[in-house]
């Protein structure tokens, strides 16, 4: 029964992921990005399988033979830590793009790219004010 | 014969970072140390090199705090690994070095160094490691790093290339942390090792082959994106504009490259020996990649062709090159058993196939590296890349004209540069497949050879806006006569646009990076001359990334295994 749940609410998780996404704007894309991470750590953690018993030195009690397989756990304790990291990247990076552009919104960002091609010369040098 | 010389690429990049960090309130000693990490990462690198490819192909396995094989991470060096750390020493030196003199000193001082070290160490770890989820985590200590030095000069089309690249990179992340789950559920082991020894026999070990041929091609896909292959490359060209010249340079010559070593770690010695429903996955997989290739060919040489800025036209005709890459991969598994001579000894079309792709991304980390900095370089003398503002530099800047000239026709694959041989096996690996009856391969022969006439025109349209012909008015403004780098004097010129008054400290810091694209060229003409030695050394890599057996046995060999039962620790 557990595996069922838990297939249909990685479904939904995914489903509400990728709508996010496909947001326009930039906070949601964030958002978006977040829950899917998330999601596929959940699913990382039901590759383990989920009837055995904790894998504490509890083997054979509770029933159980087998315990749950604790490396897929190890694996999404580092993609949560990495998650963490990206995701408060993501949203500083979020803040800079409302702070450059004044807009969060995907399109005026993307039609501002269009015209900016044409811009007189684009700073890939150091910013204004920066020191040469 | 497990040595801990494999991990030291790794640790020589750390430390590095960790001491640039350590010295950042004092510049000319951050600026030593970050270039001395540089030579000390060559070092390495050429003793790993040495170890592992000319003294006698070997795989050298090294087991992380000795827990041996599938139970712990293995780090594994063979000369495929070898042979791209080498390719990474290279730019990254060279891109250290001019780094240490263009990007300006509060952005070192901030983060610069650190930062590019850090990014050196995971491109190294993506390389060694032999386990799945490590290359994951190696991954993004690579991204991490290269996530900040795009965002580097936080503008506004810095901020808005970096969202993009962040937000793809995070999604891609995901669908590889998926991808990963599912082979190890399937398998059951993240060791590459042990999942090519179980995919090779799958009867032995109750390993269900089905699944693995989604999850193979959602880390297809994930790879795809980092080398920046079409579909996956709307990421590249605004990216490279964004990060500072030489950060473009080791993107486009290390950090894409890694994307293209997980291509041929994974689907040539790992799922090689996979079979779906009869069919090997090769058959699947090949067709797909040699599609996506002759995609970025055209679509990077008609993107590059209509640019009208010499950093867009790189970063478009990265796209295109990378094409050129994967494109002997897709036909080399479309018909992986066809025997042919090659490097003195009877090869299988697939090995000759990943020597192409090796020896092309090697001559386009060379080039493109070179080209990028030189478009650096532009951008510190004259204050601009645009191609209707240039115009007639090569008789005011000589040396970075002929640099950029070697650079540009390694592109197009001039004889005796490096960028004519990779070519050549790239139409070798397409002639020997059509020979064999592949089909398709006449149209990849085609695409390649259509793909080569758009870089000669792409490179001979910048070589002629930027360098030929009269000065234009920008150019003269900026720099009236002939720059004569240090010691010039007041009328070296250096002292217009952007570089707010010409000092012995610019000519100085112009001086180190003309001369690091002079021995970068000099790298193009000599690997060009001995290219015996890059062919040799890409045929090993190619044997050793084929030949699964030999990769399995070396990493379970009980000799080399730390003791039996649960290892030390």
């Amino acid at each position: 029964m557990t595996q069922w749940i838990l297939a249909g609410v990685l479904g939904v998780l995914f489903t509400l992921g990728t709508y996010l996404v496909l947001r326009r704007d930039v906070v949601r894309v964030v958002w978006g990005v977040t829950i899917i991470s998330q999601s596929a750590n959940v699913y990382l953690v039901t590759m383990g399988g989920l009837a055995g018993v904790a894998p504490i030195g509890r083997f054979g009690e509770e029933g159980a033979a087998t315990p749950t397989d604790p490396l897929v756990q190890a694996l999404v304790l580092t993609a949560i830590v990495i998650g963490f990291g990206t995701t408060a990247l993501a949203l500083v990076l979020t803040y800079r793009v409302y702070e450059e552009h004044g807009t969060i919104d995907v399109y005026d960002l993307g039609r501002g790219l269009v015209d900016g091609a044409d811009d007189a010369d684009r700073d890939r040098g150091p910013v204004e004010g920066g020191e040469r | 014969m497990a040595s801990p010389v494999v991990v030291a690429p790794i640790l020589v990049a750390l430390a590095t970072a960790v001491l640039t960090l350590v010295t950042r309130f004092d510049a000319r000693a951050q600026r030593a140390t970050s270039v001395l990490g540089g030579v000390a990462y060559f070092a390495v690198v050429a003793v790993l090199f040495d170890r592992v490819v000319l003294s006698g192909p070997t795989v050298v396995p090294y087991y992380v705090s000795n827990w041996p094989a599938p139970y712990g991470i293995t780090l594994v060096a063979d000369a495929l690994s070898a042979f791209m750390l080498g390719l990474a020493a290279v730019v990254g030196l060279a891109a250290v070095v001019f780094g240490s003199t263009y990007v300006d000193e509060f952005g070192q001082r901030l983060s610069y160094h650190p930062l590019f070290h850090f990014m050196m160490a995971g491109v190294s770890g993506a390389f060694l490691t032999g386990d799945l989820f490590n290359l994951f985590v190696w991954f993004e200590v690579m991204l991490m790093s290269s996530y900040v030095l795009v965002l580097f000069y936080s503008g506004r089309e810095h901020t808005r290339a970096a969202l993009n690249y962040v937000v793809l990179n995070l999604l891609a992340s995901a669908v590889m942390l998926v991808a990963i789950g599912g082979l190890y559920a399937t398998t059951g082991t993240l060791n590459m090792a042990d999942m090519a020894r179980r995919l090779a026999d799958p009867a032995a070990y109750g390993v269900e082959l089905a699944p693995t041929l989604g999850l193979a091609s959602l880390l297809l896909a994930v790879f795809a994106l980092k080398a920046g292959v079409v579909p996956f490359h709307f990421w590249v060209p605004a990216a490279y504009r964004a990060a500072p010249a030489p950060v473009t340079a080791v993107l486009a010559g290390v950090v894409k490259k890694v994307g293209v070593y997980a291509i041929i770690r994974l689907f040539f010695t790992v799922f090689a020996g996979g079979a779906y429903a009869n069919t090997a996955t090769f058959a699947y997989v090949g067709p797909i990649l040699a599609l996506m290739a002759g995609a970025s060919i055209v679509y990077g040489g008609v993107g590059a062709v209509g640019r009208d800025d010499v950093d867009g036209l790189l970063a478009f005709s990265s796209v295109g090159q990378v094409g050129f890459i994967v494109l002997p991969l897709g036909v080399g598994m479309a018909a992986p058993d066809l025997t042919v001579a090659f490097a003195g000894a009877e090869r299988t079309l697939a090995a000759l196939g990943v020597a192409a792709a090796l020896v092309y991304a090697f001559n386009h980390a060379l080039a493109k590296s070179l080209l990028f900095l030189a478009s650096g370089t532009l951008h510190a003398t004259v204050g601009t890349t645009r191609l209707d503002r240039l115009g007639g530099l090569a008789a005011r800047t000589p040396l970075v004209a002929a640099s950029f000239l070697l650079g540009g026709l390694s592109l197009i694959g001039v004889p005796p540069l490096v960028g004519f041989f990779g070519k050549l096996l790239v139409f070798r690996t397409a002639t020997e497949a059509m020979a064999g009856g592949t089909p398709g391969a006449g149209v990849a022969l085609a695409v390649a050879l259509g793909g080569a006439v758009l870089t000669i025109a792409y490179v001979t349209r910048a070589w002629n806006a930027v360098f030929w012909g009269e000065p234009s008015e920008t150019v003269r403004t900026v720099l009236p006569e002939r720059w004569r780098g240090v010691g010039a004097g007041g009328d070296a010129a250096t002292d217009g646009g952007t570089n707010g008054g010409g000092s012995d400290a610019t000519d100085r810091a112009l001086a180190v990076q003309v001369t690091t694209l002079v021995a970068l060229a000099l790298c193009i003409v000599g690997f060009g001359v001995g290219v015996e030695f890059v062919v040799d050394a890409a045929a090993h890599a190619a044997h050793a990334a084929t030949d699964t057996q030999g990769y399995v046995s070396a990493v379970f060999d009980p000799a080399t295994q730390p003791g039996g039962e649960g290892g030390g620790h």
